[in-house]
């Protein structure tokens, strides 16, 4: 079969490559915003997500993890003593002002547990022994913080709170959504140094259930027991966390806004060019109709037209996407472009830009046929 | 029996508040393998006959018959068949797609007519060779002349082996002796095969080609 849709396409090869383009960019700008978008979700939830706690116990009404509030440590007695609850542990995160050797005062958001390796956290350790946090004023730090502390080394010192800590382990993928630089110490330590807010307190009792344990029973009868705190399930958490920043920031609106935008003119794009290429090619799709061709037809070629731009603009959009990955984690910003958004954003495109063909479809159904005898 | 049979057509066609009457009763009648000239002034009916006569418009009033079936104004929907089976068109302005090379021009209207693969790429080739076009076959219409344009027009109307041929002024864009020649392959090809052919013209050279000479005048059949 002669493909009269793909050759008309690729006749004109500059306007072929203005709709492709248009498609191209504006895929490439869904793709880097939603990316972002789901980068900065995911450090904010990373640690939720890599701590393989099945509830978590967290003071009233606390909004996201790095939002930590303070109660008594020893609620986790009751917490251990529920049936169906295997292992709980306390976890401190907290806020903590650094002193760098420039003299400037930086934040650190301090992570302290007594058994990190019992968490799993830190997930991902480049340097240092994580036992070794317990046998003195040490501190691990994530590689992340060289953009705001600049750089450093194992075995340097570091003044936290005014107390002289030691470096003794690094870290990578630990970062917050406010790219806070993630700290690891010891529990005791975490307490020693900041005294007034800490001692006595955690801010979370992380709690593992025992095999076969009732999720919603055991939450509920910790909840009973602790009734000035609240009990969420890893999932709850996470996306309490994570409604926190999308709500409160303005991100999702600003992401949503991008992404409507961002398909906008993708779609103007398309459905300005097909329009524009119809007109011209008026009179052969009259022909199409003299020789026997109807409506069925001239869709197809314009739907055909639709879909290969919009594939050709996807597959260059999503290269441009995927090519601006490593140079944008270089300053700091993780792109998340997951299987799933992949599919999204292409049947997103085809919709759209078979949606803009609907125009165009609209002023060939009163093509008069006729036309082809005029002059 | 005749391939096209127009009875008492009358075409009236509303612009604005006026109603004006085209045709006011058109009986035309082709036979298999005549050669029919059609001629009259501007305005006088004579594209609107041929667009009644090939399917693209109906007629207000009359009877249409083509190859026994008669056309029902009421059912625009069935015109592109009968369009697909039955009529070949060659047009003043060759109207061929600047995208296709000429055999793919002739093979898009046989798979429109529902040839496809191997058959519509012999059928393309065997009619481009019949106008003396086979040399040119995967030339893009650009790189024709006028006259090889019109030849590829001719070969994508006899392609599919419609009964009816319908030219509308086909040698208005070329030059005397190119159209002198284009019109007695036409006439050739049509007579060889069979086929009735209907040229709507001021050029009276085709006078010279046809059986038959027809003039409309103010809607109405003069001679």
């Amino acid at each position: 079969m002669v493909n009269l849709a793909l050759k008309n396409l690729l006749h004109d090869k500059l306007r072929a490559l203005i709709t492709i383009s248009g498609v191209a960019f504006a895929v490439t700008l869904v793709f880097v915003q939603v990316g972002l978008f789901l980068g900065l979700l995911f450090n904010a939830s990373v640690t939720i997500d890599r701590i393989p706690a099945d509830l978590w116990v967290t003071s009233k009404n606390t909004a996201n993890i790095d939002f930590a509030q303070t109660f008594p440590e020893i609620a986790i007695q009751r917490v251990r003593s529920v049936p169906g609850v295997a292992r709980a542990d306390n976890l401190i995160v907290w806020f903590m002002n650094v002193r760098l050797p420039s003299g400037a005062q930086e934040g650190a958001l301090v992570y302290a547990l007594h058994d990190f390796s019992a968490w799993g956290i830190p997930w991902r350790v480049e340097e240092g022994d994580l036992t070794d946090l317990k046998r003195g004023r040490y501190f691990f730090l994530d590689q992340s913080a060289t953009r705001r502390w600049g750089e450093f080394e194992v075995g340097q010192y570091r003044e936290v709170l005014g107390s002289r800590l030691k470096l003794i382990g690094r870290t990578q993928e630990a970062e917050s959504f406010t790219t806070t630089p993630i700290v690891f110490m010891d529990y005791d330590l975490a307490q020693e140094i900041s005294p007034f807010d800490l001692a006595g307190k955690t801010t979370y009792v992380l709690v593992r259930l025992a095999p076969g344990a009732d999720v919603a029973a055991v939450r509920a009868e910790i909840q009973k027991r602790l009734p000035y705190n609240d009990v969420f399930t890893r999932e709850e958490w996470r996306e309490r966390s994570r409604s926190y920043w999308v709500d409160s920031t303005g991100l999702g609106l600003n992401m949503i806004m991008t992404v409507f935008l961002g398909c906008l003119v993708g779609v103007v794009v398309v459905a300005q060019t097909l329009y524009t290429s119809t007109m011209e090619h008026l009179k052969e799709f009259g022909t199409v109709k003299a020789i026997g061709g109807g409506n069925r037809q001239i869709y197809s070629i314009l739907g055909q037209q639709a879909t290969v731009a919009s594939v050709l603009g996807f597959l260059s959009g999503a290269a441009m996407a995927f090519a601006l990955k490593p140079a944008m984690a270089k300053i700091s910003l993780k792109l998340l472009i997951s299987n799933q958004l992949v599919l999204q954003v292409f049947a997103g495109t085809l919709l759209l830009c078979l949606a803009a063909a609907l125009i165009s479809f609209r002023k060939v159904a009163r093509i008069d046929p006729a036309l082809v005898f005029r002059t | 029996m005749p391939v096209l049979e127009a009875t008492n057509v009358k075409k009236t066609f509303t612009e604005g508040r006026e109603t004006v009457e085209v045709l006011r009763g058109v009986s035309l009648t082709l036979e298999p393998g005549e050669v029919v000239a059609l001629s009259g002034p501007s305005g006088s009916g004579k594209t609107t006959l041929l667009s009644i006569l090939g399917c693209i418009l109906t007629p207000s009033d009359g009877r249409v018959v083509i190859e026994g079936t008669e056309v029902d104004a009421a059912r625009p929907g069935d015109l592109p068949e009968i369009r697909r089976r039955s009529i070949g068109f060659v047009f003043q302005q060759f109207n061929l797609f600047p995208a296709l090379t000429a055999r793919e021009n002739v093979e898009y209207a046989l798979n429109i007519k529902g040839v496809a693969g191997r058959a519509a790429r012999r059928q393309a080739e065997r009619v481009l060779d019949e106008v003396g076009l086979a040399d040119r076959r995967h030339f893009l219409p650009r790189d024709l002349s006028g006259g090889q344009k019109q030849r590829v027009a001719i070969a994508r109307a006899l392609a599919g082996d419609p009964a009816i041929l319908l030219a509308d002024e086909p040698t208005a864009n070329l030059d005397s002796e190119v159209g002198g020649k284009i019109l007695t392959l036409f006439r050739d090809l049509a007579k060889r095969e069979n086929r009735a052919l209907l040229i709507v013209t001021h050029d009276p050279k085709v006078l010279g080609v046809a059986d038959r000479a027809v003039a409309i005048r103010d809607g109405l059949i003069a001679a």
